[in-house]
Order: C-alpha cells, then sequence, then structure tokens
C-alpha cells in the first residue's frame, strides 16, 4: 500500500518538482555563480572572484538605495498601522454601509500600480497639480511633492499607503471581529474607557496582524519599483532610488547582470535578516 | 444622545475618507474624457467632453493587442497555478508517501526566498531559452506558485478521509479526485488562488518589462507605462488618463461584482497583490 | 457518491501521457514561437549573395541609406543588400545588444556607437577591420591616422571606422544679443557669464524669469552629459582623454572648472532648472544652445529665413590658448562576427565610405563624414558655399573628441551624471568634493572591470 502510495504521491508531485528544478533550484545556484562573474549577456562571463562583493562595499548607490528603502518603511509602517487601525474600529462600530466602505477602502489595493503611480504623478505635480492647487486654494505654500529630495520618498511612502491601507484595514477589522464581545462587557463592567479598552483588549488580539503588516510591508518597502519608475526615475538626485530599481538599472541600462544579480543576493540577505529580526522582536513582544 | 454624536463622528470620518479613496479614480475617468485644458481643474465635469483621447490611445499603442496579451498570459498562468496547485497540493495532502514531508519543508523554505535573488539568474534563463519577447517567457516561469500549492495543502488536509476512500472505492482516479471530489469541495481555496494570482499576474511590470522588448507582445500595464515614460503620449495628459482607464477598468468591474470575493480572497491568503 | 463513471477510470494509464502530451505540447510551441531567424545574410538559390544592413531610424537617414543601397544593388547584381531601419524607440545598444545575445545581428551596422564597441568586441560580436587588407590605406587616406588612435581599442585592433560626426558647437541669437547691445559671441566663461547676466532677465517685470541665457536636459540621463560636460571637459583639457588602460586619467583641474562654470549657471538662474515641453531656443526664450549640425538643418527647414542666428565654438576656461576642442558625436561602421561574406560586406562598407557616398550624406542628411579632405574635395566645396554654417562646422571636425574606447562608458557617464546633478544644478557639494567623488566612482568601476 505505502509503495504504491509513494508512486502516486511522486507522480503527482513531479510536474512541480520539474518546475522548481529549473524555475527555482537552477537559478539559485546560478545566482551563486554570477556572484562571482562579470557578464555582460553577450560574451561568457568572466570569474572575477569577490570582486563584485568589493565594489558593492564601495559602492554609494547601494547604500543609498539602502537608505531610501529605509526611509520608506520607517514611514509607511507606522503611517500604515495607524490608518488601517482606526479605518477597521471604525468600520467595526457601524452597521449600515459597512460593506459600502470596506468596499472604497480597499479598491486601490486592486488597481495596478502603474495607474495609481499614473494618477498620482499628476495629484503631486508641483506647478499644478490637485494637491497643490487645493493648498493655495486655502492660502497655503505650495508643496514640492516629487522634485524636493526630502520629500520624494516620503511622497512615495504616503502614496504607498494610500494603496495599501484598504488591505490591512481589511485584515484588522477581519480580527476585530473575531473578539468575542464578552471581553469588552467585562472591561465596562471594571469601569475602562473606551481608549483602555483599545489599548488593554483590541491592540494585544490584533498583535499577530499587527506582526504580519509589518513584515509584508518591509517585503513591499524592498520590493518597489513600479512607483519610482514611473514618477521620479529615481531622481532628484537619486533621493527615491529603490533596491530593485537599481538591480534594474545595473542589469539593463549598464548591462552588468553579474554585479546586478550581486546586489539581488545582498539585498535578499538583507530582507530575510529584517525579517526574522522583525519576527522575533514583534513576536516576543 | 453622545452614542448618537459618535455614531455621525464615525460616519462623518469614514465619508470623508471614502472621498479620499474614490476621488483619485473619478478624476482618472473623468480627465480621460477632457480636452487637456481641462484636466486638471478639481471639478469632474466638463462643458468640453471629448474621446479625442481615447482616440489619441488606440492611434498611437496597439491597446487591444496589449489587453489579448495580458488576459492570455493571466488566464493560462491562473489555469495552470490552480490545476498544478490542486495536484500537487493533494499529493502533500492526502497521499502518504515519504516524500510529502520533505517537499512541504521545501515549498516553505521557497516562500520565504525574495524574488530579487532569483530575478536575474531567471532573465539570462529566458534568454538562453530564446524565450524572450515571447508570452511564454512570462507564463513559464509563474505556472506554480509555493503559495498556492501550501494553501490548497491547509484546506485538503481538512477534508476528510473517508470521503475520498469512498470514491477510490467507487473506481476513481487519483486525477479524477482531485478534479470531481477535492477541488469542488474547496471552492474558496480555489477562488482565492485564483483571484490572487490573475491580479498579480495582470498587475505586473517589472517581469514584463525585461522580457518583452516588442510593442506588440506588450501586456497592457507594460505598454501604458512605455507609453507614458516614453514620451509617446507626448504629455497628452488626457491620453495618459485615458490609457490609465483602459488599464484599470476590467479589474475594477470585475472588483465591483465580486468585490466579496476579492477581499475575502487577500484576507485569508494574508499576501499583497 | 459524489462520483461515478464519469471520473477517469485508471489513473497511470491516462495520466503519465496527459502530462507527457502537455508538456510536449508546451515545448512545440515554445520552439515554434522562440525561434527567430537570423538577420545576417545568406544566399539565395541564384547565387546572388543578400547582406542586411541596418541603418538608423531618422527619416533624413532612411532616405539616404535607401537612396545608397538602391546605387549599389543597380550596380551590384551579384551581391544584393537590404537596409532595414533599426526599431524606433529603442536605443540602438539596447537593440545591438539583444541580437548579439540572441545571434542575430546583420552584417552591417552605419549607426554603432563608438562607447559600446569595447563590449562587442569583447563578446567577440564584430569583426577585426585591420584584417582587412586594403584597411589601413583607407583609414589613413580618408581620416588620417592620428584621428584614426581614439577609435582605437586596448587590444590595439580597430573594430570600427568613423563614418560621420557632428561636433558641437554653441549657436546664439543673433536678433536676442544685438538687443541687449552684445555684438560678439561669448567665447570664455567669464564672457559667457558676463553676457549671461545681461540676457537673463523678466521680461514682465514681474521678478519672475523668463529669458535665459542657455538651457540643459537637468535629468541625470547619462548621455546628455555628452552635450555639456563632456564637451567643455575636452575644450577646456584640449582634449584629455577621461580614463586609459583601466586608469582614471582625467585632467581634474579642467573637470573642475567646467562643473563651477556650469554650477555659476544654474546658480544664477543664467539657466533653468525646469524642461520645456517645446524648443525654447526657437521660440527666442533662451539666448544660446549647445548644438551639433544636424539641428542647423532642422531650423533651416522649420524656420528657414526667421531665426536670425550665428555659430560659434563653445566656451573655454578664460585662460585657455589655442583651438577649441570638442565632443564629435561619432557614429561608426561595423561588421558582424555573425556575417557568412565579410570580404562582401566589406565591400560594402568601402561603397558607404566613398567620396559619392559622403556626397550624399552631407546633401540628403547634412551631416558631416569624417574625412580629413572634407574642406578641400571639389565636389563638396559648392554644398559648403551654399551652407556658410555647415562650413563652421566642418572647420571645427578636426577637433572634435569621442568617447575612452574602455568599457562601462555607460557608467561613466552616470557617475559624471551624478555629480553634474549633485554639484552644478542643485548646488549641494561643491566642485571640489564633486571631482575627488567623480574620480573615485570611476575608479571603483575600472578597479570591477579590471
Amino acid at each position: 500500500m505505502m509503495r504504491k502510495s509513494g508512486k502516486i504521491g511522486l507522480a503527482l508531485s513531479t510536474p512541480y518538482l520539474l518546475f522548481a528544478l529549473a524555475f527555482v533550484v537552477f537559478p539559485l545556484l546560478f545566482s551563486v555563480y554570477l556572484i562571482f562573474h562579470r557578464w555582460d549577456g553577450m560574451s561568457a562571463p568572466v570569474w572575477i572572484g569577490l570582486k563584485n562583493l568589493r565594489r558593492l562595499v564601495s559602492d554609494s548607490l547601494f547604500y543609498q538605495s539602502l537608505l531610501n528603502t529605509l526611509q520608506f518603511l520607517v514611514i509607511h509602517i507606522p503611517l500604515q498601522i495607524f490608518f488601517a487601525l482606526i479605518f477597521a474600529v471604525g468600520l467595526n462600530s457601524i452597521k449600515i454601509f459597512r460593506g459600502f466602505f470596506r468596499a472604497v477602502y480597499f479598491m486601490p489595493v486592486v488597481v495596478s500600480g502603474v495607474v495609481v503611480t499614473i494618477v498620482w504623478l499628476q495629484l503631486y505635480s508641483f506647478d499644478y497639480g490637485i494637491i497643490n492647487n487645493l493648498l493655495t486654494q486655502f492660502g497655503l505654500p505650495r508643496v514640492p511633492w516629487l522634485v524636493s529630495t526630502d520629500l520624494a520618498m516620503p511622497s512615495i511612502a504616503i502614496m504607498a499607503t494610500w494603496k495599501n491601507v484598504g488591505l490591512y484595514t481589511v485584515m484588522f477589522l477581519a480580527g476585530l471581529q473575531g473578539v468575542p464581545e464578552e471581553y469588552y462587557e467585562a472591561a465596562t463592567i471594571d469601569g475602562a474607557t473606551s481608549f483602555q479598552k483599545f489599548v488593554k483588549i483590541t491592540v494585544p488580539l490584533l498583535a499577530p496582524t499587527m506582526t504580519l503588516v509589518v513584515i509584508l510591508s518591509t517585503i513591499n518597502g524592498f520590493s518597489l519599483f513600479v512607483e519610482p519608475f514611473v514618477m521620479t526615475g529615481g531622481g532628484p538626485l537619486n533621493a527615491t532610488l529603490s533596491s530593485v530599481l537599481y538591480i534594474y538599472n545595473q542589469a539593463f541600462s549598464f548591462g552588468h547582470l553579474g554585479y546586478a544579480s550581486a546586489l539581488g543576493f545582498v539585498f535578499a540577505l538583507i530582507i530575510l535578516a529584517a525579517v526574522l529580526i522583525q519576527r522575533k522582536f514583534l513576536e516576543t513582544e | 444622545m453622545r452614542n448618537r454624536l459618535s455614531t455621525f463622528v464615525t460616519y462623518l470620518f469614514l465619508a470623508v475618507f471614502a472621498i479620499g479613496f474614490l476621488y483619485p479614480f473619478l478624476w482618472m475617468m473623468s480627465g480621460s474624457f477632457k480636452p487637456d485644458f481641462d484636466v486638471m481643474k478639481l471639478g469632474l465635469l466638463s462643458s468640453h467632453l471629448t474621446a479625442g483621447n481615447y482616440a489619441l490611445v488606440f492611434d498611437r499603442i496597439p491597446v487591444m493587442r496589449a489587453f489579448l496579451n495580458s488576459l492570455i498570459v493571466a488566464v493560462a498562468v491562473t489555469g495552470s497555478v490552480v490545476v498544478f496547485g490542486g495536484i500537487v497540493g493533494y499529493s502533500l495532502a492526502k497521499v502518504k508517501w515519504k516524500g510529502a514531508k520533505y517537499l512541504t519543508v521545501f515549498l516553505l523554505f521557497t516562500m520565504t526566498l525574495p524574488f530579487q535573488l532569483t530575478l536575474i539568474p531567471l532573465y539570462t534563463m529566458i534568454v538562453k531559452f530564446g524565450l524572450t519577447d515571447n508570452l511564454l517567457g512570462l507564463i513559464l516561469p509563474n505556472m506554480m506558485t509555493a503559495v498556492s500549492i501550501i494553501m490548497f495543502r491547509q484546506f485538503f488536509i481538512a477534508i476528510p478521509d473517508s470521503l475520498i476512500e469512498a470514491a477510490r472505492i467507487d473506481g476513481c482516479s487519483e486525477l479524477g479526485l482531485i478534479f470531481k471530489v477535492v477541488m469542488p469541495l474547496s471552492r474558496p481555496a480555489v477562488l482565492t488562488v485564483a483571484i490572487i494570482t490573475f491580479l498579480t499576474s495582470w498587475n505586473d511590470v517589472l517581469w514584463p518589462l525585461i522580457v518583452i522588448r516588442n510593442r506588440t507582445l506588450m501586456t497592457l500595464p507594460q505598454l501604458i507605462t512605455v507609453f507614458v515614460l516614453g514620451g509617446e503620449a507626448e504629455s497628452h495628459l488626457g491620453a495618459e488618463l485615458a490609457a490609465s482607464t483602459m488599464l484599470a477598468m476590467p479589474i475594477l468591474l470585475l472588483y465591483i461584482f465580486f468585490q466579496r470575493y476579492f477581499i475575502q480572497s487577500f484576507i485569508s491568503s494574508g499576501v499583497k497583490g | 457518491m459524489l462520483v461515478k463513471g464519469d471520473c477517469i477510470p485508471n489513473y497511470r494509464k491516462n495520466h503519465g501521457p496527459l502530462l507527457s502530451r502537455l508538456i510536449l505540447v508546451i515545448l512545440a510551441v515554445a520552439a515554434l514561437s522562440g525561434c527567430g531567424s537570423g538577420s545576417g545574410g545568406r544566399s539565395d538559390k541564384s547565387g546572388r549573395i543578400n547582406l542586411v544592413y541596418w541603418a538608423a531610424p531618422n527619416p533624413q537617414e532612411i532616405q539616404l541609406a535607401t537612396q545608397l543601397v538602391a546605387k549599389w544593388n543597380a550596380t551590384h547584381p551579384d551581391i544584393h543588400v537590404e537596409m532595414q531601419p533599426l526599431p524606433v524607440n529603442r536605443s540602438t545598444e539596447e537593440v545591438l545588444m539583444a541580437a548579439i545575445a540572441a545571434k542575430t545581428t546583420p552584417d552591417v551596422c552605419s549607426n554603432i556607437w563608438p562607447g559600446s564597441v569595447p563590449e562587442y568586441a569583447r563578446a567577440g560580436a564584430i569583426v577585426k577591420l585591420n584584417s582587412f587588407p586594403d584597411f589601413d590605406s583607407l583609414a589613413s587616406s580618408r581620416v588620417g591616422m592620428s584621428y584614426m588612435e581614439q577609435f582605437e581599442s586596448a587590444d590595439s585592433n580597430y573594430y570600427q571606422i568613423p563614418w560621420k560626426a557632428n561636433p558641437l558647437m554653441m549657436i546664439y541669437n543673433k536678433k536676442v544679443f544685438r538687443q541687449a547691445g552684445i555684438t560678439k559671441p561669448p567665447l570664455t566663461y567669464s564672457e559667457f557669464l558676463a553676457d549671461a547676466a545681461k540676457l537673463t532677465y523678466s521680461s514682465k517685470g514681474n521678478g519672475v524669469i523668463d529669458h535665459w541665457m542657455g538651457y540643459r536636459d537637468i535629468r541625470p540621463v547619462w548621455w546628455q552629459r555628452f552635450f555639456d560636460f563632456f564637451a567643455l571637459y575636452k575644450a577646456a583639457s584640449h582634449g584629455q582623454s577621461f580614463t586609459k588602460n583601466g586608469k582614471v586619467v582625467a585632467d581634474t583641474q579642467a573637470v573642475r572648472e567646467v562643473l563651477t562654470f556650469f554650477g555659476q549657471c544654474f546658480e544664477h538662474d543664467y539657466f533653468p532648472r525646469t524642461y520645456f515641453s517645446y524648443d525654447p531656443f526657437l521660440e527666442g526664450v533662451v539666448a544660446t544652445e549647445f548644438v551639433g549640425p544636424w539641428t542647423i538643418s532642422y531650423i533651416r527647414s522649420n524656420y528657414g529665413g526667421k531665426l536670425d542666428f550665428g555659430v560659434a565654438p563653445i566656451p573655454v576656461p578664460d585662460n585657455h590658448t589655442g583651438p577649441v576642442d570638442t565632443y564629435g558625436d561619432h557614429k561608426c561602421i561595423s561588421i558582424f562576427s555573425t556575417t557568412r561574406y565579410p570580404l562582401q560586406s566589406w565591400e560594402f562598407v568601402k561603397y558607404l565610405l566613398s567620396e559619392s557616398s559622403d556626397l550624399e550624406l552631407l546633401k540628403v542628411a547634412s551631416q558631416l563624414p569624417v574625412r580629413k579632405d572634407l574642406l578641400s574635395i571639389s565636389e563638396f566645396a559648392s554644398f559648403f558655399q551654399k551652407n556658410p554654417d555647415m562650413k563652421t562646422f566642418a572647420e571645427e571636425a578636426p577637433y572634435a573628441h569621442e568617447v575612452d574606447q574602455t568599457p562601462d562608458q555607460k557608467e561613466i557617464f552616470d557617475a559624471i551624471s551624478q555629480e553634474f546633478e549633485k554639484c552644478s544644478v542643485y548646488n549641494k557639494i561643491g566642485p571640489e568634493k564633486a571631482t575627488k567623488e567623480l574620480v573615485k566612482n570611476v575608479k571603483v568601476l575600472l578597479d570591477w572591470d579590471e
């Protein structure tokens, strides 16, 4: 019996095993190979030992893209958790139109990032954008959203929050609906204020969801590509150069496939380390 | 009294943000029908409504062809991910064999791999296979995903073994079991995997930008990115918005009709599209 | 109870073939749609040799190439050339890189950017032209060996031969200059900046500047630096190379001077930090522009007679002596290794480089062939008589330089672009620091590629 089912199991898994061999295992091994090679995609790869990594260590754009990603995360994650939480609490406390609001808030999540960036590029425009238009009507000065080195990345982080906050709102909402009513009732009898109830009951119960939000946002932040690619091209002064955009430039603008692969490898290690640290830190809290 | 006031404030708060989420889309759609000099106005209405922007887009870029390309790729990828995800998920959940444990561990491991790691090697493979400028270059590397297999596995485990044994005794083959018994019982999982996979494929830009260079083979988001960035739109804002509207519309229409399933899929998968 | 006879009865009997059939179908489709046919030349049944020639995609050059190829085919029944314009919307380098990887390169291409030749040569994608016995005599008689040197690769071979040049000069709006009481174009940085102070102003008198001395595309696009930093660097350094044999040999004094000069242009708003959706020089909004001769023919065809402009060399540091070197924006001809008919391809290349073809190049495309006798050939003289501006450019041609024959030119120019943006455009760091950073960053690149 076991022998027969062993064959069946293997047979049924064969398509994936072949697929994984071709599209997971081989690329993984090849990426390790490429780290030690210089390759322009045209001529044969040249063994250069640790030169790619040595270059990476003294590559100011590598550090810049890493710092940019950090800046993005530092703004994006708290903003996202804050708004997703109040939206979820708000939605949880109403009865009519809840489905409608939920659907509206979630809408940007399903729409292509290209659409979102094209539209926001216009909203953010310095000279004639809708947002600055509104600001000047209230007598406020125009804000150089995407054209200032200090504001470009925060502006992209705000846009990304707008796009993704719906996802985390519905996740929190699902978490909130799982909280037994008795918890709150008991707290009310003990004389807790609604704020105390929020901090003492709601937040701890949503902690697993929050861990997920932080980890997904981190991966998301390191995957940033379309937004700077369409909106800023990585500028001004590389302020929005993201890690993936830098890999893309190295590989496809300059034809340095080996070096791009090394960058990808190091960024992947950083992402894995960041996720592990976050998990450890957040789960023990 | 206090309760009523707080309900009112809650609704007001939610409504203000709802406008914040809706307005950019409405502005985009109305702007796609406005002449350039009217687009940048706050209001959504214009006295000069025109279809000229759409005419310009259709004139400059092969939109219908790109739509078709996107559809072919997304449908092929989704179909394959569901079918193979179901087959492999079943072999992990319901077939008792030694490899199941190792394969599950391997799948969980590949799920942790950031895509940055294999982006360049994958590209070079596609080049070696001669699959650049070929829709297969977009389909093949996405034909199966570890996430979908694991999701199916989790769902299938909950299906009672007795049901499967009964079908086996009735002379049903393993493949028949999967597609006639297990999958129909797992509609939520199938829907979740299908929706997420379809959206991910439809909205992807990075991989098409790398693999496809021939305009007639570009996917819709890629073509529109190139249209806006490459200067073919010649800063005609209305045309850019018309192109974006065409890109957003298919997904938005699906979303309006099936939003419950969309939202449920995202909640249960815990992945970003 | 859920399933009955409609199930596939036997797993092993059907499943295996089903899957393998599926895989077969996928592979077949992949093979069918995946194999692009090589574009390289082949001979057909009649024994006639077919060559493929890629030309630049702009209308004038397509017209030129069509004419030249028609003439060649009429006189060479045994060697047929097919002209294919390079695809629009994509850079030649990108197209060639993809073609080299896929081995679908043409036999001959005349739109080769010299900066990418070291990489093509390293990939073995292009033919050593000096392996043809009459290469040396052609190169020395047409171009001259001292001028050829900048196209020599690191391994002392020639993989390209320069075809045409667009030496960069400064055009200035004579009317605007006259109105400000300036009688001659500025030659040095001080003169340029002094004139700029007069020619940059607010026409409405409300303090919002709407007329400028000049403008440059300020986005960090690497090739834009050919037309500002690099040209002025070549002038300031008397044509000094930037890199050589894996070392940075740049004249850092000149780098600093050029960065400082542009820094002053942007700091005092003589150059705006925006970009225009129209041509500001043609509209009289900017007084000067750095251009090649192709702009002259463009202005002449679109604004013939309406715009009173003059041509002058690009500005140089105040203590500069001697001729003004500049950037040449050369395009070269190469033969690809995929060719099966190198000798016939070489014959065609020689035809493209002949005196009669060069006359067509002048007349049809208004571009300057790279030849040392440009001004002394009598057939050309009548053209220059009718086009005195083109003559000015032709006189500048001997001082036109090209980028270095070292790999990674794109990235070196990207590094230049980064410092230009940081220092000159946005004034975030001083020229001293920018020069140091530039040298350091280029060194990192060269060490990596050694």
